[in-house]
């Protein structure tokens, strides 16, 4: 097995096998199951389509997924060095782009067990099956670089900064203010500074595209400006990872 | 002398006053394709037929469907912004003896006993005009079913705790 592979099992390992990681999946079980029982007992619901419950469902999904990428993110650069880890890794024979791959690869393997646990969730929630294949789909397709976007940011500033804790409270401060549509609503985008804003978020952008497919019923191919607006941020995230990654020297 | 003048200014009354009372029927209809037991988030539909039964025409008509909720305890007029989309009709002129015929689509939005009507004016008239009452009933429809739901949000956080506990037994 490569270096890049050996790395991402190791930190999918430490998601699935560790008592730290398998908290941290527990905690995101024990929100979603929250929220779904929040859901049997609201009587205002009535006045709801289920599609609109699925679609919460999806930006639920994506925030705890992005949430969960902050904290794996900080923990795969600044908690090892905090741990004392990250130098003698850097000191093995593995170059820091195949580390830096493997780091990447965990991420996503924590995103996707993350989805696959949230599943079940949208299959209990999603009682008129009302696109709720597609809507599962679209935050597979449009929430996966969203979330990986953020783990990624999360790497990059635990590159840069000195502690875990000071790297993670600029992660979770980015991860508020671009989740805000989701407490917000369509009432963001009333005004001239929430449209911009809504224009190049890329939570909006994942949130606007369940919008379209899971309550609208448009297909997800129609959805190319959304998923522009995600795979952007993703692509620079990814550079601020990898550019920070390469300066760490302890 | 005097009875002719009578004669003719009764005449003269009777003629104007049907001429001002709109001489208007309304006759509302549930569609036959409307489900026996209505439940939340079903579509219904009415029917109505306004006739003019009158010997001169009916200038600005307009009809409109009311909806009332009748619940002992939650009696309340019922807006129909999240109901219907179709909420009013006119007619320019109505001529003697035409009917108009609408149809009433009708979204089904919260449980209840609900009863419809549709009424009409015309401009010349001094009359509002409605149709018999239409009832029907709205079963409740949970949007999330506790039934799929409870054993989810149970069973997952119990698998994760009961890992979380072999691992710990295991370490």
């Amino acid at each position: 097995m490569t270096a890049t592979g050996l790395i991402a099992r190791k930190e999918a390992g430490d998601l699935l096998l560790s008592l730290r990681g398998l908290g941290w999946l527990l905690t995101m079980a024990v929100v979603l199951s929250v929220f779904g029982l929040l859901l049997v007992g609201n009587t205002e619901l009535s006045l709801l389509d289920n599609a609109q419950v699925v679609y919460d469902m999806g930006g639920i999904v994506t925030a705890l997924g992005a949430l969960l990428a902050v904290v794996v993110g900080t923990d795969a650069v600044a908690g090892e060095r905090e741990r004392g880890t990250l130098v003698s890794l850097l000191l093995t024979p593995a170059s820091r782009n195949s580390i830096l791959l493997g780091k990447l690869g965990g991420q996503a393997i924590a995103w996707a067990v993350m989805y696959a646990i949230a599943l079940p969730y949208f299959w209990a929630v999603g009682s008129t099956g009302q696109n709720l294949v597609d809507g599962a789909v679209s935050v597979a397709l449009l929430g996966t670089p969203v979330v990986l976007g953020f783990g990624f940011l999360a790497m990059g500033l635990g590159a840069r900064l000195d502690s875990a804790r000071s790297s993670l409270l600029p992660g979770l401060i980015v991860l508020l203010l671009s989740a805000s549509p989701l407490l917000l609503g369509p009432s963001l985008r009333q005004s001239a500074i929430g449209r911009a804003f809504d224009a190049v978020n890329p939570f909006s952008g994942a949130l606007n595209a369940y919008d379209a497919v899971i309550i609208d019923s448009q297909s997800i191919a129609a959805q190319v400006p959304h998923f522009a607006v995600t795979f952007v941020w993703l692509a620079l995230t990814l550079w601020f990872a990898a550019r920070g990654f390469s300066r760490v020297s302890r | 002398m005097i009875l002719r003048t009578l004669i003719l200014a009764g005449a003269l009354f009777l003629t104007s006053a049907s001429a001002w009372a709109a001489p208007l029927s309304v006759d509302l209809t549930a569609a036959p394709s409307n489900p026996v037991s209505p439940q939340m988030g079903d579509n219904l539909s009415f029917h109505t037929v306004i006739r003019n039964d009158g010997s001169i025409p009916v200038d600005g008509l307009i009809a409109w469907i009311s909806l009332v909720q009748i619940d002992k305890g939650k009696e309340q007029p019922v807006d129909l912004e999240d109901w219907s989309a179709h909420k009013a009709v006119t007619a320019a002129s109505l001529a003697p003896g035409k009917t108009l015929e609408t149809d009433w689509p009708m979204r089904l939005i919260q449980s209840g006993t609900y009863r419809v009507v549709v009424s009409a004016v015309s401009r010349s008239g001094d009359n509002l005009t409605a149709s018999p009452f239409a009832d029907f009933t709205v079963r409740q429809k949970p949007v999330v079913e506790s039934q799929r739901v409870l054993p989810v949000a149970i069973g997952i956080p119990f698998l994760l705790g009961g890992m979380m506990l072999w691992r710990r037994r295991k370490a």
